[in-house]
C-alpha cells in the first residue's frame, strides 16, 4: 500500500514536468498547424542557458525563468518570421523537416558552445528532500510540479479571459473566419510560435534542476512530449495535462513489472498505438461517448 | 544518351580502379562508405521519395541486416549468405509494422516511426541472449578492402539499379500517385495501403542488405551505432539534401555526406565544433525553404540559367 502510494505520488510529481514540456508543443499545433520538431532542441537549449547562468554568474537556477522566458519567447518570433512562416500553407511535412533542420542546428550551438560534456546543477535546495507520511520526497520535483499546475492556470487564464487569448483561439479554430473577424492571423502566428517556444524553454529550465542533461538530451522526451499531446488529443491544455499525467502513471506502474532501461519503450508504443487506435486522443474518445 | 554514355564511363572508372590503384586504401575506404550511404540514402527514397512517406525510423532496418550478417557469420554461414538473409529478414520486419503504421498520414506517420525506430532500438538493446545487448557483437574477419569494395559497388548498383527500374515501371507510377495525392490514387483503383506496404518492403529488404554490408566492414554492431536515431537522421538527410523523389539525388547526397564526414575527422576545427550538424541543418533548411528538389534542382537551375545564357549570347551575335 505504502509502496502504490509512493509510486503514485512520484507519478504525479513527474506529470508536472511532462505537462510543461508539451504546452508549448499543443499551442503551435492548434494555431499553426504545425508539428515543432525542434521542441527537444529548445528544451535542450533552455536547460543549458539555466545551468550557464549558475555556472558562469552564480544566478539561482530558480530565478533563470527570468531570462529564458523573454529570450525564448524573441528567439520564437524571429524564428516564425525568417522560416516557419514560409511553410505554413505547405504540406505538412515541409515544416516538419524544416523544424527537424533547426533541430540539427540548436544541437550543434550547444555543442560548439559547451561542448558534450553532460552538464548538472548543484544547490542546496536541489539536493533537499522531505518526509510527508514515510514517503521521502524531493523538493525540486514538488517545486517542478507547482511550476507546471500553475502555467497551466496562467495559460488557461491567458486563454479564456484576455483579449489577445480569445484571439489565438479563434485562430486555431478557424484562421479563415478569424481573418474575416479582423483579426491579424500572421501576427497571432508569430505571438503564439513564440509563447509556445518560450514555454518548452521554460520546461528545460525545470528539467534541469532534476536531470544531468547533454546536448543530445531531450530526444526521448521528444517523443513523450508527442506521446502527452496525441493522448491529450491536440487541443486543450487541460486534455495536455491529463495526457501528462496518463503516460506517468503508465510508465511508474510499468516499470515495475518490466527493467529500468524498458522505459521508454513504454511511450513509444503509447504513442503508437494511441496515434492508430484513436488519432483524436482521450478526448475524442470521451466525446464520442458522449455523443453516444 | 549522353547521360548513358557518361554514367557507363562513372561506373567503368570505379570497376578499374582497385587495378589502377590497388594500394589506395584510403580512397578504397572512403569510396566503400560512398557507395554503402548512396545504397541507404536509395533505399530510403523509395519509400520517402517515390513514395512521400518521410520515415524517422528506417535505421531499424539496417540493424536488423547488420545483426542478421554478424549473428549468422558467427553462427558459421558464409557471408554471401548473409546479406540476403538480412535483407529478408528486413523485410519481413517491415510486414510487422507496416499495416498499422500507415494508418497514419504525412507528418503522423513521420512522428510514428520516430517512435518505430526507438521502440527497435531498445529491443535490440534489452534483448541480450539474441543481440549481446549494449556490448554488443563482434565479427571475426573481415574480407580484403578491394573485395569489401566491391561488394558495396555491387549493393550500390543494384540498389540504384532496383530504384530506377522501380521509378519507371507501373508500380512506381502507383507510388507516384500515392504521394501527390493519396485520395485520388484510391478513386483511380490504386490500393494506397498495399502500394506503401509494398515499398516499404522493398526499402527495407535493401537497408537490410545494406547493413550486412556495414557489418562486414565495422566488424562491429551494437544498439547505438546500427539502430541509433542519427542513423535514421543521416538516412534522411542524405536524400533530402541530394534531391527527394530522384534516381541520383541520394547518391550526390551519400557523396556529400561521406566526405563531409571525412572533413570531419580531419579538420580539428570541424570536429572540436561538430560543425556537420549546423551544415546539414542548414542545408535541410535551405532546401526545405528554396529549393524542394535538392541539389540536384540547384544544379538544374544553373544548368538552364547557363544555357538560356548561351542562347542569349548567340542570338547577340
Amino acid at each position: 500500500m505504502q509502496d502504490t502510494l509512493a509510486t503514485l505520488i512520484s507519478a504525479l510529481l513527474a506529470a508536472g514536468l511532462y505537462a510543461t514540456m508539451s504546452y508549448g508543443l499543443a499551442l503551435i499545433y492548434g494555431v499553426l498547424k504545425v508539428i515543432n520538431l525542434a521542441n527537444a532542441g529548445v528544451l535542450m537549449l533552455g536547460a543549458y542557458v539555466t545551468w550557464w547562468m549558475w555556472d558562469a554568474f552564480h544566478v539561482d537556477p530558480l530565478l533563470a525563468p527570468i531570462v529564458v522566458l523573454p529570450l525564448f519567447f524573441l528567439f520564437g518570433i524571429v524564428l516564425e518570421r525568417v522560416a516557419v512562416r514560409r511553410v505554413i500553407e505547405q504540406e505538412p511535412i515541409v515544416s516538419l523537416l524544416l523544424l527537424f533542420g533547426v533541430w540539427l542546428i540548436l544541437q550543434n550551438i550547444a555543442y560548439a558552445i559547451w561542448t558534450g560534456d553532460t552538464r548538472s546543477i548543484e544547490t542546496p535546495f536541489i539536493e533537499s528532500t522531505f518526509k510527508l507520511g514515510g514517503i521521502q520526497l524531493a523538493w525540486p520535483r514538488v517545486y517542478v510540479f507547482v511550476a507546471g499546475a500553475l502555467t497551466l492556470a496562467v495559460l488557461q487564464l491567458f486563454l479564456t479571459k484576455t483579449q489577445f487569448g480569445r484571439a489565438i483561439r479563434a485562430v486555431s479554430q478557424d484562421r479563415e473566419a478569424a481573418r474575416l473577424a479582423g483579426i491579424d492571423v500572421e501576427r497571432i502566428y508569430a505571438v503564439a510560435f513564440g509563447i509556445g517556444i518560450a514555454l518548452s524553454a521554460f520546461a528545460g529550465s525545470l528539467l534541469s534542476l532534476l536531470f544531468p542533461f547533454g546536448p543530445d538530451f531531450g530526444q526521448a522526451l521528444q517523443l513523450k512530449s508527442f506521446c502527452i499531446v496525441v493522448l491529450g488529443g491536440l487541443d486543450s491544455f487541460v486534455g495536455v495535462a491529463f495526457g501528462a499525467i496518463l503516460l506517468s502513471l503508465a510508465e511508474a506502474f510499468g516499470l515495475r513489472y518490466m527493467a529500468a532501461s524498458l522505459q521508454n519503450l513504454i511511450s513509444f508504443v503509447l504513442l503508437v498505438v494511441v496515434l492508430i487506435a484513436f488519432p483524436k486522443g482521450i478526448a475524442g474518445i470521451i466525446r464520442s461517448l458522449r455523443r453516444v | 544518351m549522353y547521360r548513358l554514355i557518361a554514367l557507363g564511363v562513372v561506373v567503368l572508372g570505379f570497376l578499374i580502379f582497385p587495378i589502377v590503384a590497388p594500394h589506395a586504401e584510403y580512397e578504397l575506404d572512403v569510396l566503400f562508405l560512398m557507395f554503402l550511404y548512396g545504397a541507404m540514402a536509395t533505399s530510403w527514397n523509395v519509400l520517402g521519395g517515390f513514395t512521400g512517406q518521410v520515415s524517422f525510423g528506417h535505421a531499424a532496418f539496417l540493424g536488423i541486416g547488420a545483426y542478421a550478417t554478424a549473428l549468422l557469420a558467427a553462427a558459421g554461414w558464409p557471408l554471401w549468405a548473409t546479406f540476403p538473409a538480412g535483407g529478408l529478414l528486413a523485410a519481413l520486419y517491415s510486414l510487422l509494422i507496416g499495416p498499422p503504421a500507415f494508418r497514419l498520414r504525412g507528418p503522423y506517420f513521420a512522428i510514428a516511426t520516430i517512435g518505430i525506430g526507438e521502440a527497435t532500438r531498445l529491443i535490440a538493446l534489452n534483448w541480450s541472449s539474441l543481440t549481446g545487448g549494449a556490448s554488443g557483437v563482434t565479427l571475426s574477419a573481415a574480407p580484403p578492402v578491394t573485395v569489401q569494395y566491391y561488394v558495396s559497388l555491387g549493393i550500390c548498383a543494384a540498389t540504384v539499379g532496383a530504384a530506377a527500374w522501380i521509378k519507371r515501371s507501373r508500380f512506381g507510377y502507383a507510388l507516384a500517385a500515392v504521394r501527390s495525392d493519396p485520395d485520388a490514387a484510391e478513386t483511380l483503383g490504386v490500393n494506397t495501403t498495399i502500394a506503401k506496404t509494398q515499398a516499404l518492403f522493398i526499402s527495407a529488404f535493401m537497408l537490410g542488405v545494406a547493413g550486412g554490408a556495414y557489418a562486414m566492414h565495422y566488424l562491429y554492431v551494437s544498439p547505438d551505432s546500427t539502430f541509433g536515431f542519427s542513423t535514421s537522421i543521416s538516412l534522411v538527410i542524405m536524400p533530402i539534401i541530394g534531391g527527394i523523389g530522384t534516381i541520383f539525388g541520394p547518391l550526390l547526397g551519400a557523396a556529400i555526406f561521406t566526405a563531409l564526414r571525412e572533413q570531419l575527422e580531419a579538420n580539428p576545427f570541424l570536429a572540436k565544433y561538430s560543425l556537420d550538424l549546423s551544415v546539414f541543418g542548414l542545408l535541410l533548411c535551405g532546401i526545405v525553404l528554396f529549393e524542394p528538389r535538392g541539389l540536384l534542382g540547384i544544379f538544374d537551375r544553373l544548368i538552364r540559367r547557363g544555357a538560356s545564357r548561351t542562347r542569349k549570347d548567340s542570338v547577340r551575335e
